[in-house]
């Protein structure tokens, strides 16, 4: 009953090909677009450079950085400690700690974006840092998981129990010893509630601020090489950075051989 | 006297339970996430001069452009979470049997671009891609196929279900490589053994097992498809009239207050569709479990 080495090159071949035409191609080709002069004859980096002079660009990408960087740490902070509480002796409140984590997923964005416009007192809608807060939430459901991945692998409760007993404080506990002990989920937290950031457009258009991606949008209207030079940067270099980081993390491989 | 100390001090630990430490994730989650959605809620059932009223609702039920918003939001995600989810398991299966060590979280990590980060560059990338004079449109049709022969654009419906399957594939990567390799070996082994064939094992085993982590995740992908907004708002700069570009364009124009109600009873219509949806999950989710357990 074991699958002949030809077929099961057949299979792995057949899905290598089919991956690069789906999903590897398109990023190939709108690569080399994007390099193309705007007559379409030659290349040339014109496109990357148009960008550099235009006055948004640096300023937009700057409010991007700046509001996904506050939002992984406000991210990290908050749901670290809550979720070691919660699987030592929470386990009362576990079930509506699920409900609300997966909830962002359930809402659709548009509408927590119809609310908030309601529903924020008008200090916090004059701030273009109210976003950072639902950067947050949209990033619940995804930093819930890894983190609770994270927490299932290592004894937590041995953990606790020795540094307290050793006359350590709450505080000093969560960052001397559980924070080192799921360095690899609290990395891949941080990156996803990053990564979302940096690319949320709903709620930041429909709540009228400017950042990179509604700035991109408003700039593909007068120049879409441009545009699409900015987006293949953008996806090009999340891509790399990505791969790099799962690359030389020992840790994520370990990690994903004990789930298994 | 220190060690009793901190014995008693492990103890009162595991004794206490209170909601206390929790309070600011409550907090938190209840002002930014409960707040705004009962809000919208609220404002929905509201008329002009804010009495309470079931008007804002009509014209959603009622045949006609909001209606049939709804109709096409319904359609895009059904048909991007299909076909995601059958290409995206596919790739799931051909991964977690065949991929192994570093390469494999690369393969993760790039999935995981793909699937989250999405959002605007995907639609001008695909524009690079697939619009008329794109790249990929010259090498297929120097392959020998125009498909711009017959009423494809990528800035209608067919592209918008073209460019959402490039994200829905790789979240179905993600979301449902778990349940693969949760399949145990000694089940296909137990099977072998009574004489089962791969066809057998499949049917009999495979299939039952994967069948609700797939429906689960076919509805993930579903309220993905349903909710998304930013790829198709930067791909058709919003004529294709699926419902959050309907609403986008009610909250960007000069609106008054009956159509800013209009919008809130769009937005809870939108979390109404998407709790059916979820309702389906669980269930799922429920019956992925019962294998887990032993």
């Amino acid at each position: 009953m074991r699958i002949s080495p030809l077929q099961k090159w057949s299979i792995v071949i057949f899905a290598s090909l089919l991956g690069f035409i789906l999903f590897i191609l398109p990023v190939i080709a709108s690569s080399i677009y994007s390099f193309q002069k705007p007559g379409g004859k030659g290349y040339s980096f014109s496109s990357y450079t148009w960008l550099l002079h235009q006055d948004g660009f640096l300023a937009s990408m700057g409010t991007s950085l700046k509001l996904a960087i506050l939002a992984g740490i406000l991210n990290i902070s908050l749901m670290v400690p809550s979720m070691v509480y919660l699987n030592l002796n929470g386990q009362r409140f576990k079930s509506l700690f699920d409900f609300i984590c997966i909830l962002p997923l359930v809402i659709p964005v548009v509408s927590l974006a119809i609310g908030a416009q309601n529903a924020m007192p008008s200090l916090l809608q004059n701030s273009q840092y109210e976003l950072v807060f639902f950067f947050v939430i949209i990033g619940l459901p995804f930093t819930y998981r890894t983190l609770d991945t994270a927490l299932q692998a290592i004894s937590l409760k041995t953990l606790v129990e020795a540094s307290r007993s050793l006359g350590a404080s709450w505080i000093r506990t969560i960052i001397r010893v559980i924070v080192p002990a799921i360095r690899g989920g609290i990395t891949g937290a941080l990156f996803l509630t990053f990564a979302l950031s940096i690319g949320e457009y709903t709620i930041t258009s429909l709540l009228h601020w400017e950042t990179f991606p509604t700035w991109t949008v408003i700039a593909s209207q007068q120049n879409i090489l441009g545009a699409i030079a900015l987006s293949v940067f953008s996806f090009v270099s999340a891509i790399a950075l990505l791969s790099i980081i799962a690359l030389f993390s020992k840790k994520g491989a370990r990690q994903v051989e004990v789930e298994q | 006297m220190g060690v009793v100390k901190a014995q008693l001090r492990v103890r009162s630990d595991s004794r206490s339970s209170g909601v206390l430490p929790l309070l600011p994730f409550f907090t938190f989650t209840g002002f930014f996430l409960i707040w705004p959605v009962l809000a919208v809620t609220l404002k929905s059932f509201r008329g002009n001069n804010s009495e309470w009223t079931l008007d804002n609702f009509r014209p959603i039920i009622h045949n006609g452009p909001y209606f049939h918003s709804f109709i096409v939001s319904i359609k895009l995600a059904l048909i991007t979470a299909s076909i995601g989810s059958i290409v995206g398991a596919f790739f799931a299966f051909v991964i977690v049997t065949y991929v192994r060590g570093r390469f494999k979280n690369v393969l993760d990590s790039i999935s995981a671009v793909f699937a989250n980060s999405g959002g605007v560059p995907l639609a001008f990338m695909f524009i690079a891609a697939f619009g008329s004079n794109g790249l990929a449109t010259k090498f297929i049709r120097f392959l020998g196929y125009d498909i711009y022969a017959g009423h494809f654009t990528i800035f209608s419906f067919t592209g918008v279900v073209f460019v959402y399957t490039f994200f829905q594939a790789p979240l179905m990567i993600l979301v449902f490589q778990p349940a693969i390799s949760g399949m145990r070996k000694e089940w296909r082994e137990a099977s072998t053994n009574l004489g089962a064939s791969v066809l057998t094992y499949w049917r009999r085993v495979g299939i039952p097992i994967l069948l609700p982590p797939f429906i689960g995740a076919f509805f993930l992908l579903f309220t993905g498809g349903f909710s998304a907004y930013a790829t198709a708002r930067a791909l058709t700069s919003g004529t294709v009239s699926i419902v959050p570009i309907v609403i986008g364009a009610l909250v960007d124009g000069n609106t008054q207050a009956s159509q800013a109600n209009l919008g809130a009873s769009l937005a809870v219509g939108m979390i109404v569709v998407a709790l059916v949806v979820m309702i389906g999950y669980v269930w799922a989710q429920k019956r992925t479990a019962k294998w887990r357990q032993s």
